[in-house]
């Protein structure tokens, strides 16, 4: 079970699932986690990649850390507009913030 | 043993990733999400990868995923069924993300990726910190930009209005 | 070249952090506070003049993370007019919230300085990082005018599909780092020239970075955001969207494309044949933006659509794997800057008198003020592409790279239809200004920096299409990548 295969396996599941979920959800929080799932699975791709695929160095290591330090920038700054956003309109659900047309 | 804490731990983490798609509620979604984070990290480990499962439970779980919470907190009455769940047609949404999950199955089982020498278990941070402070010099240098850009911005949103 | 070595090459970019830093203590300290945009503009004429001092030559800069090449220069200088506009006019739009005027140019400063990055990247990780950088802070500018419901749902919808689509083309980064077993773009090419093809995880990471790029340059099918960012979003910001990170995305693109997809000798890497799918995206991309700016009402989304139309005219001859299509889209850049910043500074202007973005106000402006509406036909003359503006000349050159090299002669047909859709909608606002009356017949009156900055754009659209050689040579020589 311990090899590339399975571990490439689980990040297309969670891939899948965070794509689902961007496309079912309307609350602006709600598609936020299906991002966060697609993150995570791109990033667990490059560190199962690094273990398995005889990289000399650890550069996927390194690039999951920058994923995981922007995801955390972008969370807050989607949560400052997401937030923002409530406060004006009383919803966060993208479909409701619909002011504009054509 | 560790073959059954591997099926354990992908289990929880792709069952707790269905919920969190599928729950109806927001709360339970965030908190499903906990515990999918906390698998990503499992697998962490199993890949050798110390300090990337520790940064993940770090940020993820104690920041990202905090925030979150927050954000549901803030922006929805928990009482209230009606805004946490409501949702697009999920049918053709189910059937374009199985068609892409297809997709990824075929690349991953057709494809021969690079290959050579297993990575050995070694303690990471040291390799981590060197590559960083090195090759990864100018992108660790950005990346502190992209923070104090995005202080700044959550800082000047959230701020109170003028009038 | 080492990490210490690297930085006497740059230069530039260490003044504009430098200036960054500089503007934010400024705008914390009260005596200070009111200098901070000029202080913000003299240190883009610094910027400018180090990398007007800079050497010519190409190398690969902090361990081959970033690129130092007169290709990338030329970037930056476009990069460089476009914020030293955007900051000079952003005051004299009155929908702006002036008390956040500060802040709202630090940001832009940081966009360019992702742009920068955007422009020279040979690394995915620092595709990446560039990406988020400019994404990052364009999604707070964009959401900037708090009370604005229009502007709060701009951002929003951008922060959505800009995580979405940056977070596909991460899938796609780790899958070129599985395959290759490096992050570095010349690595990748050359482990992907080794391979047999046609093999299907490259078409497919091919199809993920696009979405990221796509996203950027606002390519059909990854455009939805666009009207509504653009009609949401303050105009000045919009003015840059509508050029900056176009140009950028565009520069990323010839990068990854022509460089990374391809082996160097006009063939596409592992067989997959990118071109055609990239050729039928261009088709779409302008049909779907010149027909639906034929309806719209609202001069921002109208100018969205045709900024969409227009990005699809440049990415006609990515398909065409030679250094000519690069030399093409270069060379249309430098107009397509000028008439669009233009145009968008006389909508300023017009707003600024009736308040809103609607067409309707326009109407009589040829009377009322006839040097703006002047002004407005010549950038409205050199968007639809019709002599002799230089609108026109790059034109030209697109084409004449298809005809050149007798690929996708469908593709110039579509683009001809194309350009004779796009002169209804242009047009109209033609028609308004001209051939119908108002009931207000007050002349408009602009700051003078705002009437002053559009005939500064207006002169480059005008000598360039009578005169473009220097343009061209500058081009020429910018071809030289890392």
């Amino acid at each position: 079970m311990d090899n590339l295969t399975s571990y490439l396996v689980i990040s297309g599941i969670l891939f899948s699932l965070g794509i689902f979920g961007v496309m079912t959800r309307r609350n602006g929080v709600a598609i936020l986690m299906g991002i966060e799932l697609i993150l995570n699975s791109a990033s667990l791709n490059f560190v199962a990649f690094n273990r398995f695929g005889g990289m000399h160095r650890l550069d996927g290591h390194v690039f999951s850390i920058f994923i995981i330090v922007l995801a955390a920038a972008e969370a807050a700054v989607a949560l400052a507009i997401i937030i923002n956003l409530f406060k004006n309109l009383e919803t966060v659900n993208v479909d409701q913030a619909d002011s504009m047309k054509g | 043993m560790s073959e059954v804490f591997f099926i354990l731990i992908a289990a929880i983490t792709i069952a707790s990733a269905i919920w969190v798609v599928f729950s109806s509620n927001l709360i339970y979604s965030a908190v499903a999400l906990l515990f999918t984070l906390f698998g990503v990290a499992g697998l962490y480990v199993f890949l050798y990868a110390d300090f990337i499962a520790a940064t993940q439970v770090v940020v993820y779980v104690g920041g990202i995923l905090v925030l979150i919470i927050f954000g549901v907190m803030l922006t929805n009455k928990i009482a209230d069924n009606r805004i946490s769940h409501s949702s697009r047609p999920r049918f053709m949404a189910g059937v374009i993300s199985f068609f892409i999950f297809v997709l990824v199955m075929t690349v991953i089982f057709t494809t021969t990726w690079h290959t050579g020498e297993e990575q050995i278990a070694t303690a990471t941070v040291n390799t981590i910190g060197e590559m960083i402070l090195t090759t990864y010099l100018l992108p660790f240098e950005v990346a502190s930009l992209v923070l104090l850009a995005a202080l700044m911005g959550s800082a000047l949103l959230s701020r109170k209005k003028h009038g | 070249m080492s990490n210490l070595l690297s930085l006497s090459d740059y230069l530039p970019e260490m003044i504009l952090l430098g200036v960054i830093l500089i503007a934010i203590v400024m705008d914390l300290v009260p005596a200070t506070k009111r200098f901070t945009k000029g202080f913000i503009l003299v240190g883009l004429i610094l910027v400018a003049a180090f990398l007007y001092q800079g050497d010519t030559s190409a190398s690969s800069l902090f361990m081959g993370m970033s690129a130092h090449d007169p290709f990338g220069t030329f970037f930056k200088w476009l990069f460089i007019i476009a914020t030293f506009f955007v900051v000079l006019i952003a005051k004299y739009d009155d929908g702006m919230d002036q008390s956040i005027a500060a802040e709202f140019n630090i940001l832009l400063l940081i966009v360019m300085f992702g742009l920068f990055l955007m422009a020279t990247a040979t690394n995915l990780v620092m595709v990446y990082l560039a990406i988020e950088t400019v994404s990052i802070s364009s999604y707070i500018l964009a959401g900037m005018l708090r009370n604005d419901i229009k502007s709060n749902e701009a951002s929003l919808k951008y922060v959505i599909f800009g995580a979405f689509a940056s977070g596909l083309m991460l899938y796609g980064f780790s899958w070129l780092y599985g395959l290759s077993g490096s992050t570095d773009l010349t690595i990748i090419r050359d482990v992907l020239m080794t391979q047999e093809g046609p093999v299907f995880v490259v078409y497919i990471s091919i199809l993920m970075v696009l979405v990221g790029i796509g996203y950027k340059l606002s390519m059909v099918p990854f455009h939805y955001w666009t009207p509504d960012v653009y009609e949401g979003a303050p105009t000045p910001l919009t003015a840059y969207l509508s050029v900056a990170p176009k140009a950028a995305g565009l520069a990323l693109m010839i990068r990854f494309f022509t460089m990374t997809f391809t082996d160097g000798a006009g063939e596409t890497v592992a067989n997959v044949d990118w071109t055609v799918l990239i050729a039928v995206l261009s088709a779409i991309t302008m049909t779907v933006g010149n027909l639906l700016a034929l309806r719209q009402e609202n001069v921002k989304r109208l100018f969205a659509f045709s900024s969409i139309a227009h990005a699809g005219y440049m990415l006609m001859v990515i398909p065409v794997i030679s250094t000519d299509s690069s030399a093409a889209i270069m060379f249309y850049l430098v107009p397509y800057l000028f008439m669009n910043l233009g145009a968008f500074f006389v909508a300023i202007a017009v707003s600024n008198h009736t308040g809103s973005y609607d067409l309707a106000g326009w109407k009589g402006l040829g009377k009322r003020t006839p040097l703006l509406a002047a002004l407005m036909v010549i950038f409205l003359v050199s968007l639809t592409g019709l002599p002799p503006t230089a609108g026109f000349i790059g034109k030209v050159y697109l084409f004449s790279v298809l005809i050149k090299h007798q690929q996708f002669y469908w593709l110039a047909v579509v683009a001809v239809i194309n350009s004779v859709i796009a002169l209804f909608y242009y047009f109209r606002i033609v028609r308004e200004m001209y051939f119908t009356d108002s009931d207000d017949t007050e002349p408009l009156r602009p700051h003078p920096i705002l009437t002053w900055s559009i005939i500064s754009c207006v002169i480059p659209v005008l000598v360039l299409g009578l005169y473009w050689s220097p343009v061209i040579d500058w081009v020429t020589a910018s071809l030289k990548m890392f």
